[in-house]
């Protein structure tokens, strides 16, 4: 069968799977009318009075050059008729309406599930709408995904003077730092920061204030700006260290200014090796000059919009700018601003919600659309980057301009496209796997060889070791749309057995030394050694981490979780591969020797 | 260096103070007293540019003050 056929087949299944499994989301609501992408192209529907015959609108059918259709088995009692191909919608549209017998003609909508979240101030947040977030929270909210944000704090936490302002309850939280006080209480003593981090991921669906972003994400908060809402290059060089190297997938720098800083510029660039998408406010200067850090290579750069989708006054731009998203603009009134919850500047204690213009507000949203585009699959900043710039709304049909970068951001298209550039499939650890086979073939005696040979063609032998190495790799594009339980398993299955960690721990870039080592092969090997049958279903697992950790080791060395050094990564990797490998030998030979 | 301007509380970031320079230029002022930031009085400040200081408001140059005097 060929590949097509097979993945055809999958899809299949994966849509019944799927529609078996409409998750609860949350009221289904219609996609806007004024918007063409939601109509089906040169379709139209014709409501006819009740009781149209299909032999009366046949003979009118011809003035209007049409061919149509009753939608349903309902058509003959409701007259709800539709025509597809269609050349000119509105022309047709205008003739039809004209005709006494019909009560309402239109184009044809798709209808699209979409969330609506219960917080009482959402229909106030014209910014979440102008980037699609109702549809794209179908797909994503940012679950495991990891969001450092550098600024004034976050008033997450209830801490001397300091309280957590009520909708952030309930956000995750992890570990960041305080690097004004040097201590490990990074409140916010102003606003902005907890503002920006609103934005990114306000506790969303709790009948409180407003909505954020990536609401399922987890926030590091990390404050490099003062009271006075300043901050020095070290400080900031350091926390994008600090946050790369603590497996922050996304870093949002709502702050610029100052020169150029061969300092800040090394940490970025370091991020980004590292994985890390690293986002920063255009600055407000309203001038055609883009602040650093936006500036620097490996940072995107975002100007900001108004609620009519035109840069906001204030907002920089520049030949380095990559992507223009909601800052707000309140020349119009408040309502035109980015409204989040945060702290009173007077008193630290209190919460407010208040409503913000700046470029700060529109990183704030890149920030959260790429956490979701983590959250959904996404592994390198270069693919996040991708999927932000491609699915970005075109602005005055420039591909590419000083004013809006790539367009304005579209978080349901960017998702879209994640989705479908999501496979690309590591054959490496497999490789290393046979490799080291081969290996091993040569360390036996050519008696055992032959043996040997037939134990690795074994299903018992091969499987594990392809699940090992990288994992039921068509899982996810075939049953992609699967929720629930079986989205669950789709997840599991279709990740290299050590990387089931990232579903366990869900810790950003970090991964969990007890994943990424010997322990689970070497637990396998415990129960396995002594029976027939079980110790190839062993063997191959141990082959396959054998395969994965040394490939691990070898292209991206990834941080290891309570590791306190960086550098401790490779020789763990290395040696844990070694130990997998001699658990596969012993196993094996074990089995040939019976 | 001696500056001549006008102070102004910018709607940008949940507000920010500064001088907006007869030069022509913005500058976002840090330091000085409570009395500084009053909306639209004329001030001669003494300060220096801070170049090392990045912020969130973004609005040009970080202007430290040191003295100041009000204008006429």
């Amino acid at each position: 069968m060929s590949d097509l056929r097979i993945q055809a087949l999958l899809f299949a299944g994966a849509l019944s799977i799927a529609a078996c499994s409409r998750p609860n989301l949350g009221p289904i609501k219609g996609g806007s009318s004024d918007d063409p992408s939601a109509r089906v192209p040169g379709a139209i529907v014709v409501d006819f009075k009740d009781g149209t015959t299909k032999a009366e609108f046949d003979a009118w059918e011809k003035d209007w050059g049409i061919d149509l259709e009753f939608n349903s088995i309902e058509g003959p009692e409701d007259g709800v008729t539709i025509a597809v191909g269609i050349q000119d919608v509105e022309a047709v549209l205008a003739k039809i309406r004209a005709h006494p017998a019909v009560e309402a003609a239109e184009p044809l909508e798709i209808f699209q599930a979409t969330f609506v979240p219960n917080d009482p101030d959402f229909g106030k947040q014209w910014n979440l709408q102008q980037i699609r977030m109702p549809q794209a929270w179908e797909s994503s909210r940012g679950k495991g995904a990891i969001v450092a944000v550098l600024d004034t704090g976050i008033a997450f936490e209830d801490y001397q003077g300091f309280r957590q302002v009520p909708d952030l309850k309930g956000v995750r939280f992890v570990k960041g730092y305080n690097f004004v006080a040097d201590d490990e209480h990074p409140v916010d003593d102003h606003g902005h920061g907890t503002h920006v981090a609103g934005t990114i991921a306000q506790a969303t669906n709790n009948r409180e204030g407003v909505a954020g972003i990536a609401f399922e994400a987890a926030l590091m908060p990390i404050k490099v700006l003062d009271r006075s809402g300043m901050g020095v290059s070290s400080d900031i060089a350091d926390a994008i260290r600090f946050a790369a190297d603590h497996g922050a997938n996304v870093i949002n720098m709502s702050l610029g200014g100052g020169g150029y800083s061969r300092v800040i510029e090394k940490a970025v660039a370091y991020a980004r090796k590292t994985g890390v998408t690293v986002v920063c406010a255009a600055g407000n200067t309203g001038l055609g000059q883009v602040a650093y850090p936006a500036a620097y290579p490996g940072a995107v750069a975002v100007s900001a919009v108004g609620p009519n989708g035109r840069r906001a006054p204030y907002s920089s731009f520049g030949r380095q700018l990559d992507i223009a998203a909601p800052g707000g603009d309140k020349r119009q009134g408040p309502e035109g601003g980015v409204l989040q919850n945060t702290i009173d500047r007077q008193n630290p204690a209190r919460s407010v919600y208040e409503s913000f213009q700046g470029t700060s507000m529109a990183t704030a949203h890149v920030s959260g659309v790429a956490a979701l585009l983590y959250a959904k699959g996404a592994r390198a900043p270069e693919q996040v980057e991708k999927a932000l710039f491609d699915g970005a709304s075109i602005v005055d049909g420039k591909e590419w301009s000083e004013e809006y970068g790539h367009g304005l951001l579209n978080a349901e298209k960017s998702l879209q496209l994640v989705g479908r550039q999501n496979a690309p499939v590591d054959w490496w650890p497999f490789g290393i796997s046979a490799a080291l086979l081969a290996g091993v073939m040569l360390t036996l005696r050519s008696r055992q060889r032959p043996g040997y040979l037939n134990l690795l063609l074994s299903p018992a032998f091969f499987i594990p070791l392809v699940l090992a190495t990288v994992g039921v790799f068509f899982a996810r594009w075939a049953f992609g749309g699967a929720t629930g339980l079986a989205g669950t398993v789709v997840d599991f299955v279709s990740l290299p057995i050590p990387d089931w960690q990232r579903i366990v721990f869900g810790r950003g870039r970090l991964a969990s030394p007890l994943f990424y080592s010997a322990l689970i092969p070497l637990a396998g090997s415990a129960f396995a050694i002594a029976i027939r049958g079980a110790r190839q279903l062993v063997a191959g697992l141990a082959m396959g981490f054998a395969g994965f950790l040394l490939y691990a080791a070898w292209s991206r060395a990834p941080g290891l979780a309570f590791l306190p050094f960086h550098f401790l990564a490779l020789p763990w990797l290395v040696v844990n591969a070694v130990i997998c490998l001699f658990i596969a030998r012993a196993l094996l030979k074990k089995e040939i020797g019976r | 260096m001696k500056l001549t301007g006008t102070v102004s509380l910018r709607d940008l970031e949940g507000g920010v103070w500064v001088l907006e320079g007869d030069d022509g230029r913005t500058y976002e002022l840090a330091g000085g007293d409570r009395r500084l930031r009053t909306k639209g009085s004329r001030i001669e400040v003494d300060g220096v540019i801070d170049s090392g200081a990045a912020s969130f408001a973004m609005v040009g140059p970080v202007l430290r003050v040191k003295r100041y005097r009000a204008l006429p």
